[in-house]
């Protein structure tokens, strides 16, 4: 069909057309193309009115006379039809029978049918023999049995629903009541034009690719029906990693590249190592029942290889402390605590217990993890977060590298630093980190210092070590712009699907 | 930290001409966070001051004024103040309990309101610091001239132990507890004021009640007859300092001989920062010794210029070194070009040693002018510890299979861990402040649990996971574990729908291992299993939450859960990567 238009196509559409080129249907009712087509009539009626809508066929909707056997019809046409019946006893009895006889084998009704039959048609006649009347063949058997064939071949094929062509008959066997008359509509249906052609320029539009259309290579007279694009779709949410739990795996990473090592160390600590190695004195307030928290737990035996670090915490403590004097006890420093720093993991590093050794200079290692506070939840308190701890040190390490590792660090984080001076037990001297955040106020971010000689004189440690700590919660609120800090430990797994990601 | 307030006006006298924003920031650089409040009931300003509670010395206007003047110049080092004998002598009889007292008086206080209120400031924050709330030491003031009436004479105060039930003076008021004071309304006797005091006063004063009482006896501080103390609860009204008071004597008792004259050092040297104002000493007599308070002792130091290079890694010259450790109120001396001779005030009980010095040379040189340097050696390499690399590897896994992360605190509800039958195997904390947070979770089912139980009403299904530590009790120990959790809420949620996750997780990190039926109060019986390898043991735990457990979670969907034991696992991949 050259200059034809390609013709679009459905799926359905397509494949009626193929088949009709296949299968050589042209026109034909849809009965008959259902039982050629291979396909229900009830798709095929509705492809074929697709199609017509195209122009590719005609669907007619004819009057059609159809003809069905009654039941005595499809009785009869099982057995003997009556005629057939009595010219069979008749040929047995040598051409004619007594109608007593008859009527007595056949029942009077189908007798009454038969003789009406064959008289009819002059096949047989009724004569008197004496007092008797008897039925007597006409013609030869054959000639009978013949024209009787007539009226069976006409139910034949009204039972396998073809049209019955011998009209004289069938219009005998409508009055004898053995078929009846069913008028009914039907479609009927006509190619206009080629089926083969039309395929030739069809496209096929569907709504969805399969593997089916690339295997056979459908694909090529496929056309993908348009979305509305701007539709909404579904909402489905991504599985998501933790923004605190990233953002701590980023200042893991910076104190990588740094090139810190990173050392892991208990929750339940021992007071030796959260507070008598950081020369917290034993009866400092800090170390009250009221700032931390102790595990329902027996003491610890530091008989198990910490004696030596004990005797050197004891004549280092018992040495003084803010110029006041007091009783070291190793039963202090053997009570378990929930570590309330991470600094408890660094005098572990540098007395040698928590890497089998102490470590020789140059040395940068850095712990981080969760530390626990006497606090009672609200939006800026937590019992339990996360603390970032750095130290390092080598010859000659000063108090302003200490600064420029402090500067390092903020500057990776995108921060400028202003430094302050400040206090704690175990550093001299002593620093505190402030950032300036996007909304201008100070936040604090490092506590810092050189270890006292009396920290680095405990733990065994010749050379000068600086140490930080960093608390990860308030600079992650600050940087997720989190108001308040609870939101970092959500339980409602909807406000985590929602959150946004920051690149 | 301790917080104190001073009124701005009287701190800006006694600093002189600096404005508010200048002192603020000079104050900044001493360590001290300030800033200015206004008082609604006055419509007065106060600066609010937050310092540190090594610096005792600060703990009033005086003190901070002393470094602040030192820190812009206006006044330098350190001279003793002038000392001369005062007619009090002290007796001190055998106190066991609280053996140690020194005494002194300082002459020319006037005091007034605003010093009145600052006093009671000054004597509270030393009771919480260095006083170990008066456990070790106490302290009480009095108004000079009114113990001077007591005695009619020679001033002698005695201090002894005394039958509390043969005692009487008048007290002054207690804080009562929830607010209050407790008004003796006159003479009491001993006894009667700590039945009182046992009944209706604030928990500090029930416990300083409790510090000093022995077999009936308690220690008191008498002149004649009448009792001007009972340390270390209370003073009595007769001799009390109040606005117009002139002249103030001085007590400080404890079980700390170093403290207790230490303490009287601040606290005299302060008092002697008021103009015009002289120090009385005071001799006191004890069974076989004699002393002399205060004391004002200096504490000398040789700080060579080249330890002060070494911290700071900057040079400074002797003179500067000089001139910065003078203008922190140190007295100083370059005695040669590399050794300075230093003298540490008795008020700073903070400086143990050159380091100390060093920290505030920095200071009065300017934190911001000490350049940061980052140079480190090279050849140091960071790491990651296996354990972290580990969790990270499974944390991106388990978000590839779908479960969104979640992480929750270690410490956690009680009544959770009961619904799940862990809770004998769970660390409890003593001192929780919340009950809510009051036990260490042995297993993450409890917090996944939790969050579940808040997510119930999310699309469906609810897949999380969190890795995290869980602390267990072991009978003879604590076993510290870091874990994997996963877990699953649906409308029909079973076994395979964890296993499966979990298996493809396992196999991705190449870890085989056996399985067997696991029994658990937590999981359904027959639905659920326990994974281990050989030489680790069991080290991965799963299954179908047991319905009573979630009824009692509040938890209306099915729920599996897994938890892998990712300490295990890491020892487990270490094996296996020791032996091939």
């Amino acid at each position: 069909m050259p200059g034809r238009d390609l013709v679009s196509l459905s799926e359905g559409e397509y494949e009626v057309l193929k088949r009709m080129a296949e299968r050589g249907f042209r026109k034909g009712s849809l009965e008959e193309a259902s039982r050629l087509l291979g396909l229900p009539p009830a798709t095929l009626a509705s492809i074929f009115e697709l199609l017509a809508s195209k122009g590719l066929v005609k669907v007619e909707t004819r009057e059609k006379r159809a003809y069905r056997l009654t039941e005595r019809g499809a009785r009869e046409l099982e057995g003997f039809l009556p005629e057939e019946e009595a010219i069979r006893i008749l040929s047995e009895r040598g051409g004619s029978a007594p109608l007593e006889d008859l009527d007595a084998i056949m029942g009077s009704e189908r007798l009454a049918a038969a003789i009406r039959f064959l008289k009819g048609r002059g096949l047989a006649e009724v004569r008197e023999e004496g007092d008797r009347k008897i039925l007597a063949l006409r013609v030869p058997v054959e000639r009978a049995l013949m024209e009787a064939g007539r009226a069976r071949r006409v139910l034949e094929s009204i039972a396998k629903g073809e049209d019955p062509r011998d009209e004289e008959e069938l219009r005998d066997l409508l009055r004898r009541g053995l078929v009846r008359k069913e008028d009914h509509r039907e479609k009927w249906i006509a190619a206009t034009a080629d089926p083969a052609s039309v395929l030739k320029v069809a496209v096929v539009s569907v709504s969805k690719l399969t593997a089916d259309m690339i295997a056979s290579g459908a694909w090529r007279r496929a056309s993908l029906k348009p979305y509305n694009v701007e539709a909404e779709p579904p909402r489905i949410y991504p599985a998501m990693l933790h923004f605190l739990q990233e953002f701590i795996e980023e200042l893991r990473d910076i104190m990588r590249e740094m090139g810190f090592r990173e050392v892991q160390g208990p929750l339940v600590e021992l007071e030796l190592f959260n507070f008598d190695l950081l020369f917290q004195a034993q009866d400092h307030p800090a170390r009250e029942v009221h700032d931390t928290l102790r595990p329902d737990l027996p003491p610890a035996d530091l008989a198990g290889g910490l004696e030596e670090l004990a005797s050197r915490a004891k004549s280092v403590h018992e040495r003084g402390w803010a110029n006041v004097k007091y009783e070291w006890r190793s039963e202090v420093a053997a009570r378990r605590v929930l570590r309330s720093q991470m600094t408890s993991v660094s005098a572990r590093i540098l007395s040698g217990v928590a890497l089998g050794g102490q470590p020789r200079p140059p040395i940068r290692f850095f712990s981080l993890g969760r530390v626990f506070r006497r606090e009672s939840i609200d939006s800026r308190h937590l019992p339990e977060f996360h603390q970032l701890d750095g130290i390092e040190g080598w010859e000659g390490y000063t108090f302003r590298d200490l600064l420029g590792t402090l500067a390092e660090i903020g500057e990776r984080l995108g921060l400028r630093l202003i430094f302050k001076p400040a206090y704690f037990p175990f550093t001299e001297p002593s620093v505190e980190g402030y950032a300036r955040l996007p909304n201008g106020s100070l936040m604090e971010l490092f506590g810092a210092g050189l270890f006292r000689p009396e920290v680095l004189e405990m733990a065994g440690i010749d050379y000068p070590v600086g140490a930080w700590g960093m608390g990860v919660e308030r600079l992650a609120a600050a940087y997720y712009g989190v108001s308040d800090i609870r939101e970092l430990y959500e339980r409602d797994v909807t406000k985590l699907r929602e959150r946004r990601v920051k690149v | 930290m301790p917080v104190i307030k001073v009124k701005l006006d009287r701190l800006s006298q006694l600093v002189e001409t600096v404005s508010t924003e200048d002192l603020i920031d000079l104050l900044f650089r001493l360590k001290v966070e300030a800033e200015v409040v206004q008082d609604k009931e006055e419509g007065l300003d106060y600066v609010e001051m937050e310092v540190n509670p090594d610096r005792p010395d600060m703990f009033v206007g005086e003190g901070v004024a002393r470094a602040v003047r030192g820190l812009i110049g206006a006044e330098l080092g350190y001279k003793r103040p002038p000392v001369i004998e005062s007619d009090v002598r002290v007796v001190a009889e055998r106190v066991p309990q609280r053996p140690y007292i020194a005494v002194a008086v300082v002459n020319n206080v006037n005091v007034d309101d605003d010093f009145m209120r600052e006093l009671i400031q000054f004597q509270e924050k030393l009771d919480e610091t260095l006083g170990r709330r008066r456990r070790r030491v106490a302290i009480g003031l009095h108004d000079y001239d009114k113990v001077a009436e007591l005695a009619e004479g020679e001033v002698v105060v005695r201090y002894a132990n005394r039958p509390v039930e043969e005692v009487s003076f008048e007290p002054l008021p207690i804080e009562r507890e929830g607010g209050g004071r407790i008004e003796s309304g006159g003479e009491v006797r001993a006894s009667e004021l700590l039945a009182m005091v046992a009944r209706e006063a604030s928990p500090e004063y029930k416990a300083y009640a409790s510090l000093a009482l022995r077999d009936g006896e308690h220690p008191f501080l008498l002149v004649g007859d009448k009792i001007i103390s009972m340390p270390p609860l209370i003073n009595s009204a007769y001799t009390k300092v109040e606005p117009g008071t002139s002249h103030v004597l001085v007590d400080v008792t404890g079980t700390d001989p170093i403290a207790v004259h230490k303490v009287l050092d601040i606290i005299v040297s302060n008092l002697a920062e008021r103009p015009g104002a002289i120090v009385g000493s005071v001799r006191v007599s004890a069974p076989g010794q004699e002393e002399v308070h205060p004391r004002l002792e200096t504490v000398s130091m040789d700080l060579a210029v080249a330890e002060v290079e070494r911290v700071l890694g900057v040079r400074l010259e002797a003179d500067e070194v000089e001139s910065l450790l003078l203008r922190a109120r140190y007295q100083a001396e370059a005695l040669k070009a590399e050794l300075i001779e230093v003298e540490v005030p008795p008020f700073r009980v903070d400086v143990l040693g050159t380091v100390d010095l060093i920290e505030d040379i920095a200071m009065m040189y300017g934190y911001d002018k000490l350049e940061p340097r980052y140079a480190p050696p090279p050849g140091i390499r960071g790491s990651i510890s296996l354990e972290t690399r580990l969790a990270r590897k499974v944390r991106v896994l388990s978000i590839g299979l779908g479960f969104t992360e979640v992480l929750q605190l270690v410490l956690t509800d009680p009544d959770t861990l009961e619904a799940l039958g862990v809770a004998g195997e769970a660390v409890r904390v003593a001192n929780a402040k919340q009950r809510e947070y009051s036990i260490l979770r042995p297993t993450l089912a409890a917090t996944l649990l939790r969050v579940l139980a808040a997510s119930q009403h999310a699309e469906k299904p609810v897949k999380v996971f969190e890795v995290g530590e869980v602390v267990r009790f072991t009978g003879d120990g604590v076993e510290e574990d870091l874990r994997l959790g996963l877990a699953i809420l649906d409308v029909e949620v079973g076994f395979e729908d964890v296993q499966a996750p979990l298996y493809a997780l396992l196999r991705a990190l190449g870890v085989g291992f056996s399985v067997r039926a696991f029994k658990s109060p937590m999981f359904l019986e027959g639905r659920a299993a326990v994974l281990s390898i050989g030489w680790v043991g069991d080290f991965a735990w799963l299954g179908e939450v047991n319905p009573r457990a979630l009824e009692d979670l509040g938890i209306r969907y099915p729920v599996a859960l897994a938890e892998v034991s990712l300490r295990r696992l890491a020892e487990a991949m270490a094996g296996e990567r020791g032996g091939s």
